[in-house]
């Protein structure tokens, strides 16, 4: 009997280890070693004055919408639905960047792989499922990117300000609208970081905060938390899962066309890639720099803004960089959609979109009421 | 010991059913290049991964035929050779024989896996091998173009080819483990056999349902089609370890737990 037990020992310990080990694994991540106290003016100086030129990693993005997750093969995608696809599945891409001329982002798809390599004034695109590159040549002057992480975009380089009165600055154009807060010190990619919290002042949003995940040391953004309302996931995350801090090897940055490749020269314009664009779709009230919000209305102010776009406009949210043709977008659109007084909507954690049936479109992080209360008013 | 594994890999390799097994798997790249030598050009996007490359580069036989045989054809030569292991010798009855010399059922265990193992080795290389084989006689071969659209030359693309196949090989160490428990518990083993090949088809369903996305990270075929990692550049390593650490964990536990049946149990034939 005894020597049966024996025998099943070792098949009941293994279990037991790995158990363990797993558990010991997940622990919540807080930041292993503490990080000086600071105000969320001193975070946010911190975080303007960065000057973490190299660096390589790899970013995690998850989200959870409440949009149907687009299958990433099959007729369901297409380059006009690529930017939504971004949006709605996990994914994980590589970036590594060195200055502010070099920058390479891989989206890791299942055998596939999507590039975004920015050398000099280059930019190429290529995509392995089609085997399809483009290329456009950015203008002089434009400014670099925000890394697509969305929460560069408050550190431009060419910024004068010093970054003290840049966070002056910043803190008191956000005052009016949100609390901003430091929540306790987490842990992003084995590195200890500030977490900056931006809670809307507006019960009338969807959001119900906006974090960003701020280096200890070097003051580079780790990573964007949004959570919505009433769900406990964050409805949006990107965050490094690793990261290193030393200079990318040079030939990441080179890219010429692969031998069969279809090549695309693209005209001479912004040219933000196409998963940047994903990015800025999620960001509609909160900073407001939207370029192309000159030629559309907008009724409120701060969070709980609600952006009217004229009839006829059947694209709703960043159908600017992608080139959305409307055929397919709108076919997804109408099964998303779902009908309600007086026209159809796409419901998402974070965003609203009423589509009315004159063609006029309203959005915004705000819930449905005040969206048909904006498109009464009119 | 040595001599007990060197005998029954000797044994494995000297069947006809394992060779059968491995020239279906040969066949796989054989037919996709003839198939597409035969044919137009095919359009990118369309069938199994990279089949549009195969008429640029002969050396992407290899690696679409990795992609089609993971999913059903590795798993099911796999779970042949795995669930007949323990399961086999005591349909046969000659299990008894076995345990009579003063070997210890302890090693009789890991000798069986280890043959196992060879084959789950053995099963990708063929798929590989065939491969570029067969892709450079009916094809140019130059440089591949990775996923990242970097091109390497020959040599290193036959050294990632390789390496997928090491992949592949990782990928089926803990199928055989669990090929070698299921094969413990019963004395058929084409019970087993089938058993193994269906906990293989179950998995991957598992896996393919957004509703049980808490157990993805653990299921058996989580992985399987992850080393698309080592086509792009610079390498991405992170999937060949996390697959290797899974593997492991299924290694350990379904080892462990096949030393404990088959220690226990009562050996009638």
């Amino acid at each position: 009997m005894t020597r049966t037990w024996l025998r099943w020992m070792p098949a009941a310990v293994v279990p037991a280890v790995i158990a363990a080990g797993v558990l010991a694994g997940s622990v919540p991540a807080s930041a292993k070693d503490p990080l000086p106290s600071k105000t969320p003016a001193e975070v946010i100086a911190l975080m303007a004055g960065q000057h973490q030129a190299a660096f390589s990693g790899t970013l995690d993005q998850a989200s959870s919408l409440g949009l149907p997750q687009l299958p990433t093969t099959g007729p369901g995608s297409s380059p006009e639905t690529a930017w939504l696809e971004l949006l709605t599945g996990p994914h994980t891409a590589r970036v590594y960047r060195n200055g502010t001329e070099n920058l390479r982002v891989q989206v890791l798809d299942r055998l596939a792989e999507r590039d975004v390599i920015r050398r000099g004034n280059d930019l190429w695109l290529y995509s392995s499922k089609d085997n399809s590159a483009a290329h456009a040549v950015i203008p002089a002057d434009a400014g670099h990117q925000g890394m697509g992480k969305g929460a560069g975009s408050g550190t431009d380089a060419g910024a004068v300000p010093t970054p003290d009165a840049l966070a002056a600055k910043l803190l008191a154009a956000l005052k009016p609208t949100s609390d901003v807060a430091l929540a306790p010190d987490v842990d992003v990619a084995g590195r200890s970081a500030y977490q900056l919290v931006l809670t809307p002042k507006s019960s009338d949003t969807l959001m119900a905060s906006a974090a960003i995940m701020v280096d200890g040391q070097t003051g580079l953004p780790l990573g964007v938390e949004l959570k919505a309302r009433g769900q406990a996931d964050p409805a949006f995350r990107v965050a490094f899962s690793a990261i290193s801090l030393t200079a990318p090897d040079a030939g990441i940055f080179q890219f010429t066309p692969p031998a069969g490749a279809s090549v695309k020269e693209l005209p001479a314009r912004d040219p933000s890639g196409q998963d940047h664009s994903g990015q800025a779709a999620h960001k509609p009230s909160g900073t407001g720099n939207d370029p192309q919000a000159g030629k559309r209305k907008v009724s409120g102010s701060g969070w709980d803004s609600v952006l009217e776009l004229p009839a006829g406009t059947l694209t709703p949210a960043a159908s600017g960089a992608a080139g959305a043709t409307p055929g397919n977008a709108a076919a997804l659109l109408q099964q998303a959609a779902v009908p309600v007084a007086g026209g159809r909507l796409l419901s998402t954690a974070l965003l609203n979109v009423l589509i009315l049936d004159d063609g006029r479109v309203f959005l915004g992080s705000v819930p449905l009421a005040r969206l048909q209360a904006a498109a009464g008013g009119q | 010991m040595l001599r007990l594994l060197g005998s029954e890999l000797a044994v494995l390799f000297r069947r006809r059913r394992t060779w059968a097994m491995l020239l279906a798997l040969a066949a796989i790249p054989i037919l996709i290049a003839v198939a597409v030598r035969l044919s137009s050009a095919v359009p990118p996007g369309r069938g199994p991964a990279f089949l549009d490359r195969i008429s640029q580069n002969g050396l992407f036989v290899g690696i679409t035929a990795m992609v089609v045989a993971v999913p059903l054809f590795l798993p099911l030569t796999v779970g042949v050779v795995a669930g007949d292991t323990l399961a086999g010798e005591a349909g046969q009855g000659t299990l008894r024989y076995l345990l009579a010399a003063p070997a210890g059922r302890g090693r009789l265990v890991l000798v069986k896996y280890l043959a196992a193992a060879a084959f789950a080795v053995a099963a990708p290389a063929a798929v590989a091998l065939a491969g570029a084989g067969i892709g450079a006689l009916l094809f140019p071969v130059g440089p591949v173009t990775l996923l990242s659209g970097d091109t390497i030359g020959v040599a290193e693309a036959v050294g990632r080819l390789l390496l997928i196949a090491a992949y592949l090989a990782v990928s089926l160490l803990g199928l055989s483990a669990v090929g070698l428990f299921v094969s413990s518990l019963t004395d058929v083993p084409v019970g087993a056999m089938a058993a193994t090949v269906v906990l293989a088809v179950v998995s991957q369903v598992a896996d393919a349902l957004p509703q049980l996305d808490w157990l993805h990270p653990w299921l058996l075929s989580h992985r399987w089609l992850d080393f698309a990692d080592l086509l792009r550049q610079p390498v991405g390593w992170d999937s060949f370890g996390a697959n290797a650490l899974l593997q492991a964990g299924y290694v350990a536990v379904f080892g462990a737990l096949a030393y404990a049946r088959f220690a226990t149990k009562d050996v009638l034939s």
